[in-house]
């Protein structure tokens, strides 16, 4: 076969799976039109073929053009077919629906963000064996001071502002009162969360509010020591932050937990580098945890030469903000439906 | 509490960078909490010597200058070339030079002195990689015509920061309440030393000591409440100039923050961050009678602190007086009829111990928290007192040229002796989790001050040092041992112990009502259970009211959850948002007469509430329908549904409810007889007090009541294999017959064979008479054991019409 006519063959064929794969694609009028032009114009690539046709030898001019009629007709077959799918799809009957038309609106609503950060927390708790309580936001002094080895006038109250209802009651000011309530209620071994609402009186700005919400974990059994503390602690954050994420432990202080510990993970918005929400340092905090304080066991009527354990307690608040990058709390608690839909 | 990272190697060798000072203090426990590298803003200014200056070739009033940049030995200096324009500028002199790449802090030649950055550049066809600054240029002072000239002695090449005594660095560190003898720069470099394995350096005091007078002869001392005052102890120097402190103590105290002021007030503060121990400076010419009294306040009595506020004090306060007057509040503030003036000859050094819980209360009484009172009532060294002092005075005498009296007047009747705690080896590891041995003990408590001493197998007793009041047990050295061994040195471990003998408890029933509404297009909010308690008080007298609340709007907890879903509905009307449909899960509060079982506190109750709110158009705006707003038959179609879901018992709506002092048109919901909550459209004026201009419908529903009954499974009914007969029944009724009443007389007289009844319309107006209006039912009518002959269901539709008609004079619309 000669030079031009090995050419013109080529051509055809790269015509035929160009001209294919574009009528699949037509979604409009103009599509359609454009097809037309492209392809089946008196210059469009096939007419073109026409003209190459002269410079093939003339033994084989017949065999080609026959080729050549062959596609002409492929190619008007391809684009009256896609014409037709069309016409039939975009006036669905006699009365001409324009299915652009948008479809009727159906609400659903959403959930918000703090619920969803608890509800993630407490599934992840209680596939570790962790049942749920919970205990009153109006709180006495006992069960949110005394009892968790605050002593009256001690400085250890200035980190926690409190709102006060009378001499002896106040709002409670962290989930750990609920610790008190469930061991007094209980007997080891005790493996509980509990979620909750608590107050502290702060001025209200893009960094704190008023009130915050908080999970509380315990978990009080024969030889429960701070290696399991750690290890819990390790498995929650990689089930909530991901398995690959680097941690550390800085020892802390709380009352009522002894030894007390800080975990704070890698900062995952900027990998550690250090940036304005782990404020340069590359860790982010996320919880707070100790073993629990023997004094608080002896509260309840537990012997701490025979039991130990451990709590933790986890800001919902930080943690839904860190998650979502919001940096003003007041805006989960304005419940502006352009934000909650969001979610 | 800011630590200087000069000062604190003072007393212990540093050597290392800042990170890794930092690092260490926060896994020592000792949170850093930001960094400040004071010298920051002259990275890359150093110290230079102008080696030659000669003209520039273009330009008159440049010299082309050669400056030593770096230290003769490093390299064979021969310096850079720099291009300057200040007319002062000669060979010989010491300047401070910018490099390229450093940030001039003011540019002379920008009218509002804009900081520029330094490059290598040509000026005039002659190459200059640096520049000569002037004080102004490097922000310290005003002076702009001509290059600063610095001490002829400075050394090229050291860095400018270093040669203005400001390369320090200052830590933030966050000291736990737990660690008084960690607010000072001894108490942490003793934690550095001992996480370095190196020594602690104490300063090493030495006192020239006058002794024609001993101190006991000048003043006496008498402490009237030894239990609040365990310790007071004095000295005296005289003779001294107060002036201003030398360069190295106000770069100190400036660096943590504090403003120096005098060499005697500045001498009280140092000493006050070295040690940790607070020492107060009366000006002892002042003194009346010289004499120092320690006693109780007398109710109400009256004193001006130096800052010139009057206070008035209880009988619990602790005062300083002389003796005559008061002179001081014990370990909060003194008062100006004593203080530090210039006229100051002679100072009386007071370094007591205070009892914690008195300071912190008179402070927190008086709303006055000082660097004093804070570390007092956090606990200092009562055997800390007397070294303090001395150190005072040393200093006194060397800045202030004075003359220390000899010895030290110190009143401490009881002795306050060091703990000692028994420990256990085994019940270290048993809380840990950890496999310490007992020679790993001293190596670990030893180098923070704690004494051990072996008692046999593995027991010891740790002898605890007075600056630590934190260790008290046991659990206080088990942790001091994981603080000292590193947190990550005890391994992670979970051991799984899922008691799978007794189910978990799990309150999913408030998840299955989130389910629901989100799916009726429900968004959930989240409120604040805060609201201002005047606008409350006339409706509910069972208030609960906050005592010191932050502001008024937030000085009371919600009596009902009605309120939050009106500040949410303003709050959306505000940005443009006036179709809501939204539900909370939150909690309302009130007082009782509850005695306190356990699941409240005495007197107060709290209630899980579900909040439902909607308003606005009862469905998107759409291209082919507009729909109208919503109405409480939409309210009380959402609850109907969502009862639905529940596996309730019995649960009723009744169209009167006089409870809700909060709506109109409202309907009370019963669950077995027992009332779970209403729903209803907010009240006009209560929209007015919110600037609600639109129709609100609320529902409340009492959770417990609705979840109740969890765990139990619906039993199923078999649907009937027979086919059903339906029937249509249109009633004309007077119009003031409810449709409640006549569905119960339907059901009651169709009996067991009605398996469905549904209202399908309602009409008024012609060609009904007025006064009357037609109600038209859907019947269907079903058994399970046969098909249903036509003559039996006719049989049971005539008794219904036959009932209805009887009982409510109505009559059948023929169709």
């Amino acid at each position: 076969m000669s030079e031009p006519a090995d050419k013109l063959l080529r051509k055809i064929a790269a015509i035929r799976t160009d001209a294919t794969n574009a009528a699949s694609i037509l979604r409009s009028k103009e599509d359609l039109e454009k097809f037309r032009v492209e392809f089946l114009a008196r210059k469009g690539r096939v007419g073109e073929l026409f003209d190459d046709l002269k410079t093939v030898p003339v033994e084989e001019k017949p065999s080609l053009g026959k080729e050549l009629n062959a596609l002409r007709s492929e190619v008007e077959n391809t684009f009256s077919e896609a014409q037709t799918k069309l016409e039939v799809g975009s006036i669905a009957d006699a009365q001409q629906i324009d299915l652009s038309l948008p479809g009727r609106g159906v609400k659903i609503g959403s959930r918000h963000p703090i619920t969803q950060t608890l509800d993630d927390l407490q599934r992840i708790f209680v596939s570790m064996g962790f049942s749920i309580a919970d205990g009153p936001e109006i709180e006495d002094d006992y069960h949110n001071f005394a009892a968790l080895n605050f002593p009256p006038d001690h400085p250890a109250r200035d980190m926690q502002d409190t709102f006060f209802i009378a001499d002896d009651v106040l709002l409670r000011t962290h989930t750990s009162p609920v610790q008190i309530r469930v061991m007094e209620k209980s007997r080891p071994p005790i493996r509980v969360v509990m979620p909750g609402r608590v107050y502290r009186n702060e001025a209200i700005s893009a960094r704190s509010y008023c009130l915050f919400h908080q999970i509380e974990g315990l978990y009080v059994d024969r030889n429960v020591s701070f290696s399991e503390l750690k290890g819990t602690l390790v498995a929650f954050a990689r089930q909530f932050y991901g398995q690959d994420i680097k941690y550390k432990f800085r020892p802390s202080f709380f009352p009522f937990t002894e030894p007390s510990l800080e975990m704070d993970i890698t900062c995952f918005l900027c990998s550690g580098a250090g940036c304005r929400v782990c404020k340069q340092s590359g860790w982010l905090e996320i919880l707070g945890a100790g073993m629990v304080h023997p004094n608080v066991l002896r509260n309840v009527g537990y012997d701490p030469e025979k039991y130990t354990g451990f709590a933790f307690g986890v800001g919902i608040e930080r943690t839904t903000m860190l998650r979502l990058g919001v940096t003003d709390i007041r805006l989960l608690f304005e419940n502006d439906m352009r934000f909650l839909k969001q979610f | 509490m800011r630590i200087s990272h000069k000062w604190l190697s003072q007393y212990v060798q540093l050597k290392i960078s800042s990170d890794r000072l930092s690092d260490l203090l926060t896994s020592a426990g000792l949170e850093v909490e930001g960094i400040e590298r004071l010298g920051e803003k002259y990275d890359g200014f150093v110290v230079g010597e102008v080696l030659s200056v000669n003209k520039h070739p273009n330009a008159d009033k440049l010299s082309v200058c050669v400056v030593r940049v770096e230290s003769a030995g490093r390299t064979e200096g021969t310096g850079v070339q720099v291009v300057c324009g200040a007319p002062n500028v000669s060979a010989r002199q010491k300047v401070a030079v910018g490099l390229p790449g450093a940030t001039v802090p003011k540019n002379q030649h920008d009218p509002d002195g804009k900081p520029f950055v330094l490059a290598k550049v040509s000026i005039r066809g002659v190459e200059s990689s640096g520049m000569i600054c002037s004080s102004y240029e490097l922000g310290l002072g005003t002076d702009s015509a001509g290059i600063l000239v610095l001490d002829p002695a400075a050394k090229p090449g050291t860095p400018l920061a270093e040669y203005l005594g400001i390369d320090d660095i200052a830590y933030e560190i966050g000291v736990t309440p737990n660690r008084p003898d960690c607010l000072s720069h001894i108490g942490i470099a003793r934690e550095v030393a001992a996480s370095l394995d190196r020594s602690l350096r104490l300063p090493d005091v030495s006192l020239r000591e006058d002794k024609k007078l001993p101190i006991s002869k000048a003043v006496g001392i008498e402490v009237k409440n030894p239990d609040a005052c365990p310790r007071y102890t004095a000295r005296l120097v005289t003779g001294i100039a107060v002036a201003p402190s030398p360069s190295w103590l106000n770069s100190y105290l400036t660096t943590c923050g504090l403003r120096p002021v005098n060499n005697v007030v500045d001498v009280g503060n140092f000493v006050m961050l070295e040690y940790g121990q607070p020492l107060h400076m009366f000006d002892f010419d002042r003194l009346e009678a010289k004499k120092i009294v320690v006693r109780d306040a007398a109710e109400g009595e009256r004193f001006r602190t130096l800052d010139g506020v009057d206070h008035q004090l209880d009988g619990k306060a602790l005062m300083i007086c002389d003796g005559k007057k008061p002179v001081a509040i014990a370990g909060i503030m003194g008062g100006a009829n004593s203080e530090i003036t210039e006229a100051t000859r002679s100072v009386l050094i007071e370094s007591a111990f205070f009892e914690k819980r008195g300071i912190r209360r008179t402070a927190r009484k008086l709303g006055k928290s000082t660097d004093a009172s804070y570390r007092f009532e956090r606990g200092t060294d009562p055997n800390g007192t007397r070294a303090a002092a001395d150190r005072a005075a040393a200093l006194l005498a060397e800045l202030g040229g004075g003359t220390v009296i000899s010895g030290a007047v110190d009143v401490y009747p009881r002795k306050i002796k060091e703990g000692r705690v028994r420990l256990r080896v085994a019940h270290v590891n048993r809380v840990l989790g950890s496999s310490f041995v007992a020679s790993d003990i001293p190596k670990l408590l030893t180098p923070i001050g704690i004494r051990t001493q072996s008692k046999g197998g593995d027991i010891f007793s740790c002898t605890i040092p007075t600056f630590r009041p934190d260790i008290e047990g046991e659990i206080d050295l088990v942790e001091e041992i994981a603080r000292r061994a590193g947190y990550s040195s005890i391994e992670d471990k979970m051991v799984s112990t899922i008691d799978f003998s007794r189910k978990p408890f799990l309150p999913s029933g408030s998840a299955m009502l989130r389910d629901a509404l989100e799916g009726m297009g429900f968004s959930e909010i989240v409120t604040n259970s805060l609201l201002d308690a005047e606008t409350l008080r006339t409706g509910w007298p069972r208030l609960v009211e906050v005592k010191n609340p932050i502001s008024k709007d937030l000085s009371a907890l919600r009596p009902s959850m009605v309120y939050s879903a009106l500040q949410t509905v303003a709050h959306n009307a505000n940005q443009g948002t006036l179709d809501l449909r939204v539900y909370e899960l939150g909690r309302t509060y009130a007082k009782s007469q509850n005695s306190g079982t356990g699941t409240f506190v005495k007197g107060y109750v709290e209630e899980e509430v579900l909040s439902i709110c909607m308003t606005g158009k009862r469905e998107p705006n759409s291209w082919d329908s507009k729909p109208g707003n919503v109405d409480i038959f939409d309210l009380k179609g959402v609850i109907a549904t969502l009862l639905g879901k529940i596996p309730l018992d019995k649960i009723r709506f009744i169209c009167y409810d006089s409870r809700s002092p909060l709506t109109e048109q409202t309907i009370a919901v019963e669950k077995n007889g027992t009332y779970i909550g209403f729903l209803g459209k907010v009240k006009a004026d209560l929209l007015r007090v919110f600037s609600v201009e639109s129709d609100v419908y609320v529902s409340e529903l009492s959770v417990s009541a609705l979840v109740q009954g969890e765990g139990h499974v619906r039993k199923f009914v078999s649907p009937s294999r027979f086919p059903s007969v339906h029937r249509d029944l249109a009633f004309i009724l007077e119009k003031d017959v409810t449709m409640e009443s006549v569905e119960a007389q339907i059901r009651e007289s169709a009996g067991r064979l009605l398996r469905g009844i549904a209202l399908f319309d309602l009409f008024e107006g012609k060609p009904l008479p007025s006064g009357k209006k037609s109600l038209a039912f859907s019947l269907d009518l079903n058994s399970s054991e046969r098909t249903l002959t036509e003559d039996e269901a006719a049989r049971v539709i005539d008794g219904v019409v036959r009932d209805v008609r009887k009982k409510f004079n109505a009559e059948l619309r023929s169709s």
